[in-house]
């Protein structure tokens, strides 16, 4: 199946997505300076960098593992609240993958959806609390809706990056009710929250590689 | 790898310098006793953050039959905590560890003293929870819905009264050590300050015994029961002579005459079994 994705997409989209971390450090850190603790972009880099350099140093040869490898490098390098949260979401996603060469684009969706679940068990954001979770969610919604239209993965995942990308956007009004922002209260509003951001460019990563 | 009896304690803060910091203090507390406490704090020496890895491999190195209390900063400090338990592979462990809600100083403070006093997991979180009670009480009302102190005198009650010689009151240390000497004797014991009616708590509980507000020159009541009823309220009053072993302090013998017989410690009257309590010779 030509939709399948392969191993090395997986590894690619993971260095796509630290490249585009790299990108928009500056972005990411200025955007957790207003409502945060001015860490984010660092963070996120860090932890980034470090994946792909373990990936670099051994590629796992199925996508389960790497999936794994990649969120256990999170957890120990990035520090802060996205350290577990994305650690959550690479390891959820790995382990529900698991030790495949090759993943249909229903199996993508299903691991993602896993990841999600993993989020929001970990850091419980609910709808609107102005987290990853605000991109995050719709992201997926609008995934496994244009799967089941039949749509192949990659115009599914750019329906989906717009979804995250509108998900985004949507978070500047709101009041943050999770993390360092929401000890600022009304002061959050007005404010693009820095999670939902970079997890917009995790899908916008994923629509450049697995699709 | 599990070790000996006694809970273990782990600090999961995002900075080094910090956890390192509150270990220094609560270490002060404990007068050379022994308690497995391990942090687990920032991505390295100067680097703020925490590590959910960290934090399993400390709880792995303190665990052992009676379990852990995990104390945690802010924000991700308790996602990384939280993320930890579920990366342990032994699920056994897992059950047995507790991550308390308890302020990491404060709480770090009297979970140690517990510990090292032979207190359950349970009853060590409990005491760590309850780690601001001092401070409340002394910045104003005491907190009404403090837990009553359920007593029931068991057998005798064995009463003794001291004045507090410490310059600064029965503060922090003093205190400490107050209930290291008491806990772990089989006797139920509380005090009261006779001088501004606060009381009675746990003399166990060194969260509680904060509350009492003892000043220097006030007036605090030991009373016992149990087995050891005796033994406990010898080994307070013995420490109150000796100021609770505030070396800075030139300690002050209570008013008890050594041979003059029984000497009422407060007026009126008082019915019940008499004990006769020497001051120990020093």
């Amino acid at each position: 199946m030509s939709d399948d994705v392969t191993t090395a997409a997986f590894g690619a989209w993971v260095r796509r997505f630290a490249e585009l971390v790299a990108q928009e450090r500056d972005h990411l850190t200025e955007l957790d300076s207003a409502i945060g603790d001015a860490d984010h972009g660092t963070n996120l880099d860090r932890g980034m960098k470090a994946a792909v350099a373990a990936l670099d140093e051994q590629q796992p040869s199925s996508a389960g593992p790497l999936l794994t490898k990649v969120g256990m490098t999170l957890v120990s390098t990035v520090g802060g609240a996205s350290g577990p949260l994305y650690g959550t979401l690479f390891l959820r996603m790995g382990s529900t993958l698991g030790d495949v060469p090759v993943t249909t684009p229903e199996q993508v969706a299903t691991a993602f959806r896993a990841g999600l679940e993993g989020v929001v068990a970990r850091g419980k954001a609910q709808a609107d609390d102005k987290t990853m979770y605000d991109a995050l969610a719709p992201a997926l919604d609008a995934l496994e809706a244009a799967l089941s239209d039949g749509l192949g993965l990659g115009d599914a995942l750019t329906r989906a990056r717009a979804s995250a990308e509108a998900g985004r956007d949507a978070t500047i009004p709101m009041l943050a009710r999770k993390g360092r922002a929401s000890y600022l209260g009304e002061r959050s509003v007005g404010h693009q929250d820095p999670g939902a951001t970079s997890v917009t460019l995790l899908i916008a990563a994923a629509a450049d590689a697995l699709g | 790898m599990t070790s000996g009896p006694g809970v273990g304690i782990v600090v999961v803060s995002h900075s080094r310098a910090l956890a390192r910091a509150a270990l220094a203090l609560a270490s002060e507390m404990l007068h050379g006793r022994r308690v497995r406490i391990e942090i687990a704090a920032g991505l390295d020496e100067t680097t703020f953050g925490t590590d959910a890895v960290q934090v399993k491999h400390a709880i792995e190195k303190v665990d052992g039959p009676d379990g852990v209390v995990v104390l945690m900063d802010l924000g991700s400090a308790v996602l990384s905590a939280e993320l930890a338990l579920d990366l342990l592979e032994d699920p056994a462990i897992r059950e047995r560890v507790i991550l308390s809600s308890a302020p990491i100083v404060e709480g770090l403070v009297v979970a140690a003293v517990a510990a090292s006093g032979g207190a359950s997991r349970s009853e060590v979180a409990t005491e760590a929870r309850n780690a601001l009670l001092g401070k409340a009480a002394h910045l104003s009302v005491p907190d009404q819905d403090a837990a009553e102190v359920a007593s029931t005198p068991v057998g005798d009650e064995v009463v003794g009264v001291f004045a507090v010689a410490n310059r600064h009151g029965l503060h922090a240390r003093p205190a400490a050590r107050l209930v290291g000497e008491v806990s772990g004797l089989d006797a139920a014991v509380t005090l009261t300050n006779l001088t501004t009616g606060t009381g009675p708590v746990p003399a166990a509980s060194l969260s509680r015994v904060a509350t009492l507000g003892a000043q220097e020159g006030h007036r605090v009541e030991v009373r016992a029961s149990g087995p050891q009823a005796q033994e406990a309220v010898e080994h307070v009053l013995a420490l109150a002579a000796r100021s609770f072993d505030e070396t800075t302090e030139t300690p002050v013998l209570p008013e008890l005459a050594p041979t003059a017989g029984p000497v009422a410690a407060s007026p009126g009257i008082a019915i019940g079994p008499v004990r006769r309590l020497d001051v120990a010779p020093v």
